[in-house]
């Protein structure tokens, strides 16, 4: 029982995942640079730094994902 | 003086409805309709996007809201990834060690709220990030979208964060009151 076909869901998937993990990817990066000079001796700053590039790590995950979906890797 | 928010408002009624789209999810991996199971668990994530829209709107935000947030997000995701790994939708082995790292959270965010005296959440900005990523985790199993690659690169990532957010949890001192919400 679908609601569309296997191919418009494998689309949807991927559409979803690379549009999200790629904004992700550049959101994080201008945060980790917006915050570059920030003073790294307070707990929270070095907690938001941990955050963004974890944030891109999971980013570039999703990307090559969609890249393994689709045959490019 | 701190305005007094009542549990049941607006906002945790949307993170309690999200509570609602697991039946249905079951019904779906069990009836073998991938599609729906995906459409289901799409819903659970998007309500978990509108709750803090509707706490903004309705300006009920609250500490138990957050906290009511994180235990909704670790239940719900915690309990589909169990229905997709044990319907074989996704591996097994990834599956436990997410859930063990997962219950070991919640231990710390427990101990975490001791130390600190009050209903605190426990803010992560590296948590936040590979919550949505959990979300996901199912979407992927029910879409059958690169299932093991996904699985298996999500374990070593939520080590690293459950590493990182152990030391400050457990032994770095407690941000005073409004301090962690910078």
């Amino acid at each position: 029982m679908n609601i569309i076909s296997d191919a418009a869901l494998h689309w949807f998937v991927t559409t979803l995942t690379a549009g999200l993990a790629g904004t992700w990817v550049v959101y994080d990066t201008f945060n980790l640079y917006r915050t570059r000079n920030a003073d790294r001796s307070d707990p929270i700053v070095r907690d938001k730094h941990f955050g963004y590039v974890m944030g891109i790590i999971i980013g570039v995950v999703g990307i090559l994902g969609c890249l393994r979906a689709h045959g490019v890797m | 003086m701190a305005k007094v928010v009542s549990p049941f408002n607006p906002a945790n009624a949307v993170t309690a409805s999200r509570f609602l789209t697991l039946p249905p999810f079951v019904w779906a991996v069990d009836h073998g309709y991938h599609q729906w199971a995906t459409l289901f668990i799409l819903i659970c994530g998007l309500l978990d996007k509108v709750d803090g829209f509707v706490a903004k709107i309705f300006d009920c935000r609250s500490a138990f809201g957050e906290v009511f947030d994180a235990i909704t997000d670790g239940l719900c995701y915690g309990f589909a990834l169990s229905v997709v790994a044990a319907y074989g939708w996704a591996p097994v082995a990834p599956v436990v060690l997410i859930i063990l790292m997962g219950l070991a959270n919640a231990w710390m965010r427990l101990v975490y709220g001791r130390r600190a005296g009050r209903t605190v959440n426990y803010k992560s900005y590296a948590m936040e990030r590979i919550v949505a990523y959990t979300g996901y985790l199912v979407g992927f199993a029910t879409a059958g979208y690169e299932v093991a690659f996904y699985y298996w690169a999500f374990v070593p990532l939520q080590g690293v964060i459950m590493l990182h957010d152990a030391k400050r949890m457990l032994l770095d001192a407690v941000p005073a009151r409004g301090e962690a919400a910078r």
